[in-house]
């Protein structure tokens, strides 16, 4: 925590520090009689922040954080479905169903997510068309592959199938952290497999699988910038959209920075809440949440009633 | 004559190489409280956990109330229960543990309410009233709302002991309910035990607490490598063992 504020503040100083040095350096440069080159290095800096600014709430940049959110929610939301049915598979008895789950795993954690994009961007020069029906017999319907599979439903297959191998070794890590007497409670009250997993394991396991997942979702909130590459305008592509029009890279880079940024934040908000809901019976109490703890420190300091503490 | 609750006859399982039960003959009558003793690795815990099929055993034939554990005969034929059926086995069966296993995510009464609801099918309000008794006779009754982990051990085994009743168990195993326990802690859970044997339960306690047995078993079992060695009256077992493994046995506890 300490370091990360450090650094924090050592960046923020650096990038600030910048303008009044300038002005200064301007005053001096002017003094001296050269005033146009450090004028000119300082007005950059400040058309450098002015551009973020004025992009930063662009409506196109809306429409690509907007597909950025549904890449990353639909993406988890096919990555852990398919992470709790791989995990729960994992821990059958059968051997053709467990392995069979651990091949899918391996294939799709053994690949750069990057390749799978771009095989599924390109899997129609593969297999044109899709016939469904009976072998040998009549088919029901055709799909194009190459309409079906658009940026978008390339990236999300991808994005959700890699997932669904990490979620998979996730769930399961989570699974083997329940104490293995809890499941013979569940079994001697006469519940059954599914039942014990679902009302007992699962919730307790919930606890030692949310946190890795919530840096999942983090991680897919970035990962789904390699969208970029096959035309997604998610937003990273809309941000270098204008990028290309204008030559203002870096700003623009810095503006699709401080929206992922932005949504990180929400989400590290909302999996404390989502941790804190999970912990129920874990410990004695609830952890405070960031509001109570600053109302308890003010209460130290002699804010507010002091018999509230007991 | 009625059937006995309890009636195994040549139970045997092994762990790999490595034989736990050699041929163990019991029978607990109805209304009974059987207690297992014996030096640990004797195998008394794994035979409690054959009774409601949590192991299952290799060879013998094990009945509860007259019907057999985890099998179904047909003819000469033993065929294995599926999933279901075993579940229906031994939600008639009780069973506390050593180390409890509450569930830590529910509340005392959830931890009383989830099996009935969900393994029974019973109405809500209808097993949350059955709760509360249930708590106010283990003695807890201002512990509803509280979870295991605000819970002490001996308050955790009682809570335990109300779930296993609240399926309305015939038979109840209790596998060394107190071994966990703080000193001070054991003697709270053996009267909620000592009241319910008074109530009729029957009863198979695995337990190193002697002075219950003398006093509330009506039969015990001495188990030692796999195999019954001595059973009778405890009252009369545990002051003149006839055999000199029981003695050695009584002499290590005592």
């Amino acid at each position: 925590m300490a370091l990360v504020a450090v650094a924090a503040a050592m960046l923020i100083n650096t990038l600030l520090s910048k303008v009044p040095t300038g002005l200064e350096e301007c005053h001096q440069a002017i003094v001296n009689g050269h005033a146009h080159q450090v004028c000119a290095s300082t007005m950059r800096w400040r058309f450098f922040w002015d551009v973020v600014g004025n992009y930063i709430f662009d409506a196109s940049l809306f429409r690509g954080l907007w597909l950025t959110l549904e890449l990353t929610v639909c993406a988890m939301a096919i990555g852990i479905t398919l992470g709790v049915i791989t995990a729960v598979m994992r821990m059958s008895p059968n051997r053709i169903v467990s392995s069979s789950a651990w091949l899918f795993t391996w294939f799709f954690r053994g690949t750069p997510v990057y390749v799978q994009i771009l095989f599924w961007f390109n899997i129609a020069f593969l297999y044109p068309t899709i016939q469904f029906g009976i072998p040998f017999g009549p088919h029901f319907f055709t799909v194009n592959v190459l309409t079906l599979f658009t940026g978008f439903v390339a990236a999300l297959t991808a994005l959700g199938l890699n997932e669904g191998a990490y979620m998979s070794e996730i769930v399961r890590a989570g699974f083997k952290a329940v104490d293995e007497g809890q499941i013979e409670a569940a079994q001697a009250l006469g519940m059954t497999r599914l039942q014990t997993m679902w009302r007992i394991t699962l919730p307790q396991a919930m606890r030692v699988i949310i946190p890795p997942t919530g840096n999942e979702l983090i991680s897919m909130l970035k990962t789904s910038s390699l969208a970029s590459a096959i035309a997604v305008t998610e937003l990273l592509k809309s941000t270098s959209n204008i990028a290309s029009r204008t030559f203002q890279t870096m700003q623009l880079l810095i503006v699709a920075s401080l929206w992922y940024l932005t949504v990180t934040t929400v989400l590290s908000i909302g999996q404390f809440y989502v941790e804190r809901h999970f912990a129920k019976g874990s410990s004695r109490s609830t952890p405070p949440t960031p509001l109570q703890r600053i109302k308890q420190d003010l209460r130290r300091l002699g804010w507010g009633n002091r018999e509230v503490r007991s | 004559m009625t059937t006995p609750m309890v009636d195994a006859r040549g139970i045997s399982k092994s762990f790999g190489s490595l034989h736990v039960l050699s041929g163990v003959d019991l029978t607990v009558e109805r209304g009974q409280v059987a207690c297992l003793i014996g030096p640990s690795g004797s195998g008394k815990s794994t035979f409690l956990r054959c009774i409601n099929h949590l192991e299952k055993h290799d060879a013998g034939e094990l009945r509860v109330d007259g019907a057999l554990v985890g099998y179904r005969q047909s003819g000469n034929k033993l065929f294995e229960l599926n999933d279901r059926q075993i579940c229906a086995e031994r939600s008639q069966i009780g069973m506390v543990f050593q180390r409890f296993n509450l569930f830590p995510h529910l509340t005392a009464l959830e931890n009383i309410t989830i099996a009935p609801q969900r393994v029974l099918g019973k109405k809500g309000p209808e097993t949350v009233r059955r709760a509360h008794e249930l708590l106010e006779r283990v003695g807890l009754s201002d512990k509803a709302s509280s979870y295991p982990s605000q819970l002490s051990g001996g308050q955790q085994q009682r809570v335990a002991i109300a779930r296993a009743l609240a399926m309305d168990p015939k038979l109840m195993l209790f596998d060394e309910p107190t071994s966990a326990l703080d000193p001070e802690l054991v003697g709270e859970v053996l009267d909620v035990m000592r009241d319910l044997a008074e109530s009729g339960m029957t009863m198979v306690v695995v337990t190193h607490e002697m002075g219950f047995a003398r006093e509330v078993a009506d039969v015990a079992y001495f188990l030692d490598e796999g195999v019954v060695q001595e059973w009778g009256n405890p009252r009369e077992m545990l002051v003149s063992p006839r055999t000199q493994r029981l003695a050695g046995f009584l002499s290590k506890v005592l």
